[in-house]
């Protein structure tokens, strides 16, 4: 029995979890039950079955049909909030969630906001009239402990410039300098999914981690959820790369007061302590506009919307002409200050 | 009391009429009659030497100044700037009255020696350095041989340099119409290049955002002190406007800012 359903004690419906009481809900007769106190079906479950088996909607018996990645979705036939249990357990529990705190019609309400606020978009496109399909995801994540023992060793230099009778000096002191920095950080996300897009998961960041919570299969109810497609072993050269431009800009300040540095030697050992599974709440936002579509994602937590909107060629050219005029009639009005004609 | 009015109000009226009569016919009277081309030396043909003097009059005006061009073979083999002085003395140019705002170039052809010199107006907005920008400007068409074209170059550059307060440097790249164009349409490709790559949302965390403060930083630390090297340059003395240099007085008490060289 590896198909979870959460049906309503008191009548028998489907329930779903609520993004606005962080509850599980029952849309029928509004029966609320807290999550914390519900046992999770996971925990009392065998060990995982076989991959190519089928699945059916404990509801309407039908067969639910989904990608081999998916682990929650919702039958196609009844609409019920099914959580696929397989492939959840032994190594597929995640260890965290943080769960949506954006309603379906608050995500649409905020995606059009974002989309008005467009300084470039086709003013078409601004009505975000022609949203087809609205979909919450529950993304892998793969959340990095990732302890850095860095050493650097550099050469720098403080420049002074001053004049002395006929001739001006050019002075440059010379400097050796080492620092040796450990540096940690915790939770550093990278998305797991093979279907979304890395950079756009990039910048769907910062997630409150305040909300994290300890992982339950309720929350997935009435929503899809994808399980991890690379593990953490696979994306550590994703997570490295991504810290290094933290540890380098760490490093430069910490080398402060100097005209110029050059880093002679710069060893970064790094070690993954901890890898946690997480679920993060992201909003897919299918669009179309002139017969294209695009694909937008929002922060399930903060709001914040990603991906690219179509531009119009003539809002940049006006935006163009206008910063140009105005920086053109600067640059008169400088050289009309410093005593230089104005035509 | 309203016969009283009226006659005030005539009398302002009538003072505004002679104010914008005489003051357009004082100065349309200057530039007319007075020669400004003195091809003493023969270079130029009776049709550049009228083309000539109608550009020099167009750009004079808009300056106030007379731009003069005085050529000689100088058989009495007089300096090129004694020639210029007693020129000016002698031929009383001015915008608006005589021994007024003049700026004249001067060809020696007996020393193959040129010499500019401003009056006035042209004395405060050309000084010697600018002289000097002028005469380098127009030296090496002079020793081509094309007069025509280095006459043309001198009226124009005289009119712009005018335009610019006196003692900045006419040269300077943001006075520059295309600098100026072109620094305005790299600021718009700038920022349009800045909102079309926002436009699609932007990473807003930083090693900040992961970064366990509690057992993250700097465990050793030195800044080793090793050597200082200096290196001096010796500073181009920039002799600063006014007088000194090229300038001078002519016989007749006119001072005037100059500029001497060979062609
Ligand atoms: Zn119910
Ligand atoms: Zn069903």
């Amino acid at each position: 029995m590896s198909v979870i359903e959460y049906k309503c004690p008191n009548c028998g419906s489907g329930m779903v979890f609520d993004s606005e009481t962080e509850m599980l809900s029952c849309p029928s007769c509004g029966r609320k039950d807290n999550i914390e106190n519900i046992p999770d079906p996971l925990k009392q479950q065998a060990n995982a079955e076989d991959e190519a088996q089928e699945y059916h909607c404990t509801s309407c018996g039908a067969v639910i049909l989904t990608d081999p990645e998916t682990s929650a979705t919702t039958c196609s036939f009844c609409g019920s909030a099914v959580v696929l249990g397989d492939r959840l357990s032994g190594k597929l529990t995640p260890a965290v969630v943080i769960p949506f705190a954006i309603s379906k019609e608050e995500a649409v309400k905020a995606f059009k906001k974002w989309c008005r606020n467009g300084l470039l978009t086709p003013s078409g496109f601004m009505s975000a009239d022609r949203i087809k399909g609205m979909t919450g995801i529950y993304v892998p994540f793969w959340l990095y402990e990732l302890h850095n023992n860095v050493e650097v060793h550099g050469h720098a230099t403080k420049v002074r410039i001053y004049t002395s009778g006929d001739y001006e000096y050019t002075e440059t002191q010379h400097f050796e300098i080492y620092r040796k920095i450990r540096l940690n950080y915790l939770k550093v996300p990278i998305d797991a999914s093979e279907k979304m897009n890395d950079e756009l998961m990039d910048k769907l960041e910062p997630f409150p981690y305040e909300h994290l919570k300890e992982f339950k299969t309720p929350y997935l109810a009435g929503y899809i959820a994808e399980k991890y497609s690379y593990d953490d072993k696979a994306l550590l050269p994703r997570a490295k790369d991504k810290i290094r431009e933290f540890i380098d800009a760490y490093i430069a300040s910490t080398v402060s007061g100097y005209t110029s540095v050059s880093y002679t030697d710069k060893q970064i050992d790094t070690n993954a302590k901890q890898a946690d599974y997480a679920l993060f709440p992201v909003w897919m936002v299918q669009y179309d506009f002139r017969k294209k579509d695009y694909t937008f994602a929002m922060n399930g937590q903060t709001g914040k919307v990603v991906g690219k909107p179509p531009l119009s060629k003539a809002k940049v050219a006006a935006w163009f002409a206008g910063v140009f005029g105005v920086s053109f009639i600067c640059l008169k009005l400088i050289s009309w200050m410093m005593g230089g004609g104005f035509l | 009391m309203n016969k009283r009015r009226a006659t005030w109000s005539l009398l302002a009226m009538m003072l505004c009429l002679t104010v914008m009569l005489i003051g357009p016919l004082q100065t349309a009277k200057a530039a007319g009659d007075q020669p400004l081309i003195y091809d003493e030396a023969g270079l130029l043909s009776p049709e550049d030497k009228e083309e000539l003097t109608i550009m020099a009059k167009e750009y004079g005006a808009k300056r106030d100044t007379d731009i003069i061009i005085y050529t000689s073979n100088n058989p009495e083999g007089q300096d090129v700037q004694i020639m210029t002085e007693d020129f000016y003395d002698e031929k009383a140019p001015g915008y608006d009255h005589p021994l007024g705002n003049a700026v004249i170039l001067t060809l020696d052809f007996n020393h193959r020696d040129i010499y500019l010199a401003g009056f006035y107006k042209a004395k405060e907005y050309l000084d010697d350095q600018r002289l000097d920008k002028i005469r380098n400007k127009i030296t090496p068409d002079l020793s081509d041989g094309e007069y025509r074209l280095a006459f043309e170059k001198y009226i124009k550059t005289v009119y712009k340099y005018m335009g610019y307060k006196p003692g900045v440097n006419p040269d300077n790249i943001l006075f520059n119409i295309w600098f100026q164009l072109g620094g305005a349409a790299v600021i718009g490709i700038i920022v349009v290049a800045i909102m079309t790559s926002r436009s699609g949302g932007r990473v807003t965390v930083s090693g900040r955002t992961y970064e366990d403060k509690s057992t993250s930083g700097v465990l050793e630390h030195q800044d080793a002190y090793i050597r200082t090297t200096t290196t001096r340059r010796k500073i181009e003395k920039n002799t600063s406007s006014g007088s000194g240099g090229g300038g001078g007085t002519t016989s007749g008490g006119h001072s005037h800012s100059g500029s001497r060289g060979s062609f």
